[in-house]
């Protein structure tokens, strides 16, 4: 059930699926090929990753203002409760799309983009799961016009900030595998990020639903 | 006769606005007609029904099981029409079908196909690009084809032409003749409900004023036409509303008898839903 | 058979269509044992509510009119002579006392009254 829903954000935003699916195969080369941090292609993936996931969330969103479809939706079987998991559903599925995306585009072209790695893989779940993991909630309780408005300015920091913020990281020789002082085998260190990832969307769905429940639609 | 849907003391306020304890039933094999001004509380009970707004308090039992319990449960077999439509209009209709349909357990393609030709509706079309007579059709088609027991709508004929309207009406009357199903509808237009509706709910302000027998409601009240001669301050309370011009009187009773008595040479007629609104709504109303 | 529904008789609806039914079955035009329309369809063609339709029926069948099967409709039953002539006196008497009304209110005696029956009734005998 939930798959439809996430199947009816695709289909709004679908004309241009295509062209962002493609952006999100060559914007990583491009960032590598323009400035190299060197650092398993982290910043290409992420920056990419969250470019499309806002693009995309920012105009389903939209529609969603426009078209005020979760009334319909709510008053069938689907319920509010479907209408807000199937939100977090369509950014899991993107983002699993961009690193199947990626990894292909690594295959056939490998010398123009470094393969993904673990560590890259978690850090940009585990940061796209903070900023929609407050972005999501935040939407549903202020509606689409002041979310708009703060995720602006977010939006538009987040380039100047990010860079800066791992280059620093760097300069520093602080690694992200070993942030984590725990004795573990490096094979599970190297998942925390995605298990912390996971933790974050949960509980932000959990406040979404909150959020939700109590909204006159 | 069973109720399919009870709704009991129902409240919900707004800064400027509020429904104030509604309460009513709407029983099985009946067309039930819920009408109203613009702002007088039908969009606010139908939205509280199908929980897209918070009820303050108040109980909705659908088939005698709790809404908010069941909620799946129910809405799978209640089917919704909205008056804006809320559809995602940069979709087709084939593609908000492919939304709507997975939500009902007993969603019948073949229904809806049916329903489509029948109303010359194209499936590749874009919502967005329907008549506002289409968007109708494509809605009730989507509302009809889970096999649902409710049909409840929200002002469905609004801004649509007469022609429009009574095919409407004909589909419902049609979905009626399968024993068990029932329709609950909201309009101001109450022509359409003078053909079809099998009881009438009158809201005003936010409260209920008039729940009964549609037929019994046209019984009981008469338009009575008359000479001005008649009217005298005792028969003056006989009327619900009373209009007097130059050349005679126009008014609405619910004392047939005591008119027939005290005014024999007047004009009764059967009176329409409309004049029966009119009478009682905005404080209108003179009696008690 | 034949209904017809009048906006300005004073009878109520259910009372209009019940006695045309009945008027029906005594001119024979319904014989005994022919299905009578469903409720729902009955109540479509005369525009008028099922409720109405559905205490119509319930009436006719208390009356001995009709019977209902559960699940298959109702039907004209078995004639009862002396009962239809006896609801037909019925109807006569309430059509009577309805004109004797109407006739007081308007203060017509009831000499004059009879003389407008004897009157009337030799028109009758004349055609």
């Amino acid at each position: 059930m939930l798959i439809n829903l996430v199947l009816k954000d695709l289909m709004l935003v679908k004309k241009y699926l295509f062209v962002l699916l493609v952006f999100a195969a060559i914007g990583p080369i491009y960032i590598s090929s323009k400035v190299d941090f060197n650092n398993g292609g982290l910043v290409g993936f992420l920056l990419t990753v969250l470019l499309l996931e806002y693009i995309l969330f920012g105009m389903v969103s939209k529609f969603e203002d426009k078209y005020k479809g979760a009334a319909l939706l709510c008053a069938t079987p689907y319920t509010r409760n479907s209408f807000v998991k199937a939100k977090y559903l369509f950014i899991f599925v993107i983002f699993i799309c961009s690193v199947i995306i990626h990894i292909i585009t690594s295959v056939i072209m490998p010398s123009g983009i470094e393969k993904l790695n673990i560590t890259t893989l978690g850090i940009t779940f585990l940061i796209l799961s903070i900023i929609f993991g407050i972005l999501i909630p935040v939407q549903f309780k202020f509606g689409y016009d002041k979310t708009k408005l703060i995720s602006f300015f977010t939006i538009f920091l987040i380039p100047f900030v990010f860079p800066a913020v791992i280059g620093w990281f760097q300069s520093n020789h602080i690694s992200f595998a070993i942030t984590f002082p725990f004795p573990f085998p490096e094979i599970i260190q190297a998942w925390i990020p995605c298990f912390l990832a996971l933790v974050i969307g949960c509980v932000s769905m959990v406040i979404s639903l909150k959020i939700y429940a109590k909204k006159d639609l | 006769m069973t109720p399919i849907l009870e709704v009991k003391n129902l409240n919900k306020t707004y800064n400027n606005f509020s429904l104030k304890d509604v309460t009513f039933s709407l029983n099985k094999d009946c067309i039930t007609g819920f009408i109203g001004t613009n702002g007088s509380g039908k969009t606010t009970t139908i939205k509280a029904i199908l929980g897209l707004i918070l009820k303050d308090s108040g109980k909705i039992k659908f088939s005698g099981m709790d809404m908010d319990d069941n909620e799946r449960k129910s809405k799978n077999k209640i089917g919704i029409v909205l008056d804006e439509g809320y559809f995602y209009e940069e979709l087709t209709l084939k593609e908000m079908k492919n939304v709507i349909a997975p939500c009902y357990t007993e969603w019948d393609e073949a229904v809806f196909s049916a329903y489509i030709k029948q109303f010359d509706l194209k499936l590749d079309q874009k919502i967005a690009t329907l008549s506002k007579g289409m968007r109708m059709k494509y809605a009730v088609a989507l509302a009809l084809s889970h096999h649902a027991d409710l049909l409840i709508m929200d002002e469905p004929t609004s801004g649509l032409d007469p022609l429009v309207r009574s095919e409407l009406m004909d589909i419902l009357l049609n979905f009626m003749k399968e024993p068990g199903k029932s329709v609950f509808f909201s309009t101001h237009i109450t022509s359409d409900l003078d053909k079809i509706a099998d009881m009438i709910i009158l809201i005003d302000d936010g409260r209920i004023i008039v729940n009964e027998e549609k037929d019994e409601l046209l019984d009981t009240h008469a338009l009575v036409k008359g000479d001005n001669r008649f009217i005298n301050e005792q028969t003056q309370k006989l009327f619900l509303t009373l209009h007097q011009s130059p050349y005679g009187f126009e008014g609405i009773t619910r004392k047939k008898k005591d008119v027939r008595r005290l005014m024999p040479d007047v004009l009764m007629e059967r009176p329409t839903v409309e004049d029966i609104m009119l009478t009682y709504i905005g404080g209108n109303n003179n009696a008690n | 058979m034949k209904i017809i529904l009048s906006n300005v008789s004073d009878q109520p609806l259910y009372q209009q269509i019940k006695d045309q039914i009945k008027t029906s079955i005594f001119n024979n035009e319904l014989k005994e044992g022919v299905q009578l329309p469903s409720i729902r369809s009955l109540a479509n063609d005369l525009h008028v509510s099922v409720l109405t339709t559905k205490r119509v029926y319930a009436e006719l069948e208390a009356e001995g009119f009709i019977v209902t099967r559960v699940g298959k409709g109702s039907y004209v039953a078995p004639g009862n002579l002396e009962m239809l002539m006896e609801s037909k006196r019925h109807m006569v008497e309430a059509k009577l006392a309805e004109v004797c009304q109407m006739a007081r209110s308007l203060g017509i005696n009831t000499d004059d009254l009879h003389s407008m029956l004897d009157l009337i009734l030799e028109e009758e005998s004349e055609k």
